[in-house]
């Protein structure tokens, strides 16, 4: 089994839950944006919920499937065209033989996850088969690897596919339907002057279209520190919010450089982290405080929701 | 050193939901760098359930967890503060020191592309830049940046350069750069805002699992010149 990319896209990669143990020697962790979006699509079609699969933005990649298979696409809406019928998101869809797949217009959200029963054959560097640098080309072509029967459940069963839909709409909702994204405070919350802490608890906030896998830049009111200081540079984890010297706010992403030496503010929590990797930047969201007991709560309780 | 190793008292924070950070007052110092390098290889020793990185840095050690297997942080590094506190009172710090590195730099125009500049800057020579850049040895105080990046010190106040404000598209692979107090070399073709003073024939970071990062944090490193004709002899990285 096997899919060719007949045209590629912008910035479309092959990711997986990413790479751990080495980022004292400087390689970013890389993994899904919005991994919740990708567990989902991995479920639907019956894969583990970290198996490989592309991570796609507009303009993205078109597809052609060498033999039959079921996909899945979830995260972003695309409008995903299959030969030239539309087709639905978060559903297990049977493709045939030489059926294309392309994607229409961004309609909603900015990541979107093809899943493909199977797994995806590359090359796998240190545990990951992350795209760290290298992004998916035209003509490249992906062998599907059955898994081992033991993994593979695909339930028929109308009390399973009620419960599976139900999930599908308790992700969508969360990711879809909120305005609000929670962060920790950082090591230099206190650093920021009275007038800014104001400011980012009750001023709305956008993503600059200056925005990719390495970090997102969010436009809202400037913030300042109290007064001008340096720092020496310590880690920094997917969802730190670095202020800049010209009062812009960095959220690092999945391919993040593994120390930074900007003021760290706050760690947006990982629940909203797929929430702010698929806010356009033509939506306003408030950023809010929260604690690590919550966020280690919803995070459990989330991950519940696909086993 | 023994005294005022005794003298380090760790503190703690979370970072966000899935990291705890240790940290030591911020100081740039060699002492602070052996004092993390020890907490360092105390926990990866100790190689914890649901640890997924240990991250070394100036001042800090952060570890990543998965908050699955977490379930009170804090609890959890302040419990390894106070191991590593008796476990270190039993065990004197005697470790020895990491043994030093020597690295090959050509130091010629060609490839030290900011010398004329920095000559003419600071007042000296290139020969006295060359000379004063390979006196030291240099400490790794932290990888970042890029895979394999090692940020050493201390550069001799003399030949301190602050980086330039808008940063090269392009600095080719092996470059030696100097940013204020700090040295480095750049493991591959990347963007970059560092002084460039030569280049080094080494391979940096490799992608081999068995090899990667040539440096690892604590490192000492030595940098001695060579001939354009010695660097293209021992030239590991593909030229641009």
């Amino acid at each position: 089994m096997s899919v060719q990319i007949v045209k590629h896209g912008i910035m479309d990669t092959l990711q997986d839950k990413g790479r751990y143990g080495f980022q004292h020697i400087g390689i970013p962790p890389c993994g899904y944006l919005d991994y919740l979006s990708a567990q989902l699509s991995n479920v639907i079609v019956g894969n583990p919920i970290d198996a490989p699969i592309f991570e796609l933005h507009f303009p993205a990649s078109s597809f052609i499937f060498k033999e039959d298979q079921t996909i899945c696409i979830s995260g972003a809406n695309f409008v995903p065209v299959l030969n030239d019928k539309s087709v639905a998101m978060n559903t297990a869809i049977h493709v045939c033989k030489n059926d294309t797949l392309h994607f229409m217009q961004p309609l909603l959200g900015k990541t979107c996850y093809l899943a493909i029963k199977g797994n995806i054959d590359s090359s796998l560097w240190l545990n990951s088969k992350s795209d760290f640098i290298a992004q998916i080309k035209t003509n490249d072509q992906f062998n599907i690897i059955a898994w081992d029967a033991d993994i593979n459940k695909n339930s028929n069963n109308p009390t399973e596919q009620q419960n599976q839909q139900s999930i599908i709409d308790k992700v969508q909702k969360h990711i879809f339907n909120s305005n609000e994204i929670r962060f920790i405070p950082g090591p230099q919350w206190n650093d920021l002057s009275t007038e800014s802490i104001s400011n980012i608890l009750k001023q709305p906030f956008y993503t600059s279209l200056n925005s990719n896998r390495m970090g997102y830049q969010l436009k809202g009111q400037s913030l300042q520190l109290m007064e001008e200081k340096t720092y020496l540079s310590s880690a920094v984890t997917r969802g730190t919010m670095q202020l800049l010297p010209n009062g812009e706010v960095i959220v690092l992403m999945a391919n993040h450089q593994t120390i930074g030496g900007y003021a760290n503010i706050g760690q947006i929590i990982l629940v909203d982290l797929p929430k702010l990797v698929q806010h356009k930047s033509d939506t306003l969201f408030h950023l809010n405080l929260t604690n690590v007991a919550t966020a280690h709560s919803e995070y459990k309780q989330m991950q519940q929701w696909f086993s | 050193m023994t005294k005022i190793f005794s003298n380090f008292n760790w503190n703690v924070q979370t970072l966000g939901d899935h990291a705890i950070q240790f940290y030591l007052p911020p100081i740039m110092d060699p002492r602070v760098i052996g004092e993390i390098k020890n907490f360092n290889d105390f926990i990866v020793a100790a190689a914890a359930k649901g640890i997924k990185d240990i991250i070394p840095s100036y001042h800090t050690l952060t570890l990543i967890y998965d908050i699955e297997l977490m379930n009170t942080p804090l609890d959890f590094a302040n419990d390894l503060i106070e191991k590593y506190k008796s476990q270190r009172e039993i065990n004197l710090p005697n470790k020895e020191l990491n043994k030093i590195i020597d690295v090959p730099v050509c130091y010629d125009e060609s490839f030290g592309i900011d010398l004329i500049s920095m000559s003419s800057k600071l007042n000296l020579s290139i020969t006295e830049i060359i000379k004063i850049h390979t006196q030291n040895i240099y400490q790794v105080y932290c990888l970042g940046f890029m895979p394999g990046f090692a940020y050493m010190g201390d550069v001799n106040t003399k030949i301190q350069t602050a980086r330039h404000p808008q940063p090269r598209q392009n600095v080719s692979a092996g470059s030696v750069g100097i940013a204020g107090a700090q040295t480095g070399i750049y493991p591959m073709h990347s963007p970059g805002g560092w002084q460039i003073i030569g280049r080094t024939p080494l391979k940096i970071f490799d992608k081999d699992p068995e090899v990667l990062s040539k440096f690892k944090m604590g490192d000492q490193i030595k940098f001695y010149p060579i001939t354009r004709a010695e660097f293209e002899t021992l030239n590991q990285n593909e030229l641009k």
